[in-house]
């Protein structure tokens, strides 16, 4: 740590100048993991509600409707499914339209047909679903929204495509903008590699300092970022409460785990630390290991 | 180390250097060096001479292996660093303290530190560095200068603290590019006084054009001229 902080006072502005390079990066791709991450926590709970809802015909047996209930149920695709019975049906009926008893007294639980609401595990799957009903018979009518379905696919992945080349992008530029940043602080330091590899120094003695040097900034930049972040997000916090009322939850799947991103909570801002904290060393180690490569030849 | 008879009596005389037909040619076709062979014992004291060109430097290069040469061999103590499977660099130059002309003192370190720094490398630990690096500044009577930066320092010390920098470590070869090229006469002298008193201890080798201290040692002396040894004398003097 003592070698650190000599090696900073020493060249006080490569290392600011690297540890703005750092900090920009790292605030503006925390600004994009985090609002990517809602992005699909959005997505992915919009993909929980397009659905088919198919109405059978008013004589069909309950054991037919179970039975097809229960063949969509084993094929993998769906998530849940809901029957409507009549009755049912005229429940949701009188409670949409408890205030008109002109429209309760004209329709009866006879003339309403059972239905089977149904939720694909992706959107993907719904114009099969309603294909394979469509095919079924006792069937009167299936519908869903092929448009917003549509729309949703396509959203779903420019947004996973977009992201992916805007990271490898922004990884590619804050690589090569901090190893020139690390090369003209270590181009001060030529002649002292030079002369270390001639003493007898190792490569990885040799680099050790400035890896050192650059995983040091890089956390304090990804910590300051995540500091300032907060702070950002604590004081727009009322405006996202109203953003996403209504929404009780919001997740993304992270290698077979189910993070909670909505309501914020604490697990998924450790989370977010931690990722900032190992992208900042990640990318200033290799910056750094990049840079002292190019001495090391001696 | 080779071992060898010597010619005179029964003494067993280790050779530590050896070149055999070296010729180094660079890319653009000029020579440094034509088919040299010569040996160095052991703590031997040699000096190198001969005209700017000569192929001084790239002997010394040769020797830390700062460069290859384009054909013949050469050992230093037990590594043949011509073999094309040779990987020990950095156990090689372990061996070797260098002096160069301009110090190549590191000016954000202070005088114990650039010292130290030749202790570090070889992982030594932190205390014994302390006692060795005082013990080096006490032969280049540097011991009152330690936390003094470089800025600071005549050219006479600065190269007083490369020779610290370069025994400190126990190598047991010392070799030295124009060690006095840019130094006075008076301080000159004050540096070769230094040599002299790690005569016998280490193996050293000094490329030097500086005819008054050469012929004033009394030691072995290789001549170059063209990138050839043009003579090996066991003790004295030159004239260029």
């Amino acid at each position: 740590m003592k070698d650190i902080w000599t090696s900073i006072r020493r060249t006080p502005y490569q290392s600011f100048s690297a540890f703005l390079i750092l900090f920009f990066t790292l605030f503006l791709t925390l600004i994009l993991f985090v609002s990517l991450t809602f992005l699909y926590g959005t997505l992915n709970y919009l993909e929980t509600k397009p659905q088919v809802t198919v109405y059978f015909q008013n004589k069909t047996p309950e054991n037919n409707i179970f039975k097809v209930r229960d063949e969509l149920m084993g094929s993998g695709k769906v998530s849940n499914i809901k029957y409507i019975s009549k009755n049912d049906a005229y429940n949701i009926y009188k409670q949409l339209n408890k205030d008109n008893p002109l429209l309760l007294e004209m329709v009866s639980a006879d003339i309403l047909p059972p239905s089977l609401e149904i939720y694909a595990k992706k959107p993907i799957y719904l114009p099969e679903i309603a294909e394979y009903l469509k095919k079924q018979g006792d069937i009167d009518e299936v519908q869903y929204e092929k448009d917003i379905i549509d729309k949703l696919l396509v959203l779903t992945n420019t947004t996973r495509m977009a992201a992916l080349i805007f990271f490898s992008y922004l990884i590619l530029m804050s690589i090569v903008v901090l190893t020139t940043m690390i090369l003209f602080k270590i181009a001060l330091k030529e002649s002292e590699i030079i002369l270390l590899k001639l003493i007898g120094a190792t490569n990885f003695y040799i680099r050790k300092p400035y890896i050192m040097e650059s995983l040091f900034l890089g956390i304090t930049a990804s910590t300051l970022s995540f500091g300032i972040f907060s702070l950002i997000v604590l004081y727009f916090n009322p405006f996202l409460q109203s953003y996403f009322k209504g929404i009780t939850d919001l997740s993304v799947d992270v290698f077979n785990y189910n993070l909670t991103i909505w309501p914020l909570n604490y697990i998924f801002f450790s989370i977010i630390f931690v990722s900032i904290s190992l992208f900042g060393a990640v990318i200033s180690s290799v910056a750094s290991y990049i840079a002292t490569n190019k001495y090391l030849r001696v | 180390m080779v071992n060898g008879c010597g010619t005179g009596g029964n003494r067993k005389i280790i050779t530590m250097i050896t070149f055999d037909k070296v010729t180094k040619k660079f890319p653009l076709g000029n020579t440094a060096l034509s088919d040299v062979s010569f040996e160095i014992d052991d703590k031997q004291f040699v000096f190198l001479v001969g005209q700017s060109g000569a192929g001084k430097t790239s002997i010394l290069k040769m020797i830390t292996q700062e460069i290859v040469p384009t054909s013949g061999s050469i050992i230093v103590d037990d590594f043949d660093i011509t073999d094309k499977n040779f990987s020990q660099k950095i156990d090689l130059r372990r061996k070797i303290g260098i002096i160069f002309q301009d110090f190549k003192v590191l000016s954000d370190k202070n005088v114990f530190e650039n010292v130290a720094v030749s202790l570090k490398v070889l992982g030594i630990d932190h205390s014994e560095i302390k006692n060795k690096v005082n013990k080096a500044l006490d032969l280049v009577a540097l011991s009152k200068k330690e936390m003094v930066f470089p800025v600071q320092l005549s050219a006479g010390e600065l190269q007083r603290v490369a020779i610290a920098r370069a025994i400190v470590g126990d190598r047991d070869i010392i070799i030295a590019d124009e060690p006095t090229g840019n130094l006075d006469p008076k301080t000159s002298w004050d540096i070769m006084k230094i040599f002299k008193k790690l005569e016998g201890k280490k193996t050293i080798i000094i490329a030097t054009h500086n005819t008054d201290i050469v012929n004033s040692f009394q030691k072995r002396v290789l001549v170059l001229q063209e990138g050839k040894i043009i003579k090996d004398q066991r003790k004295g003097g030159y004239e260029l």
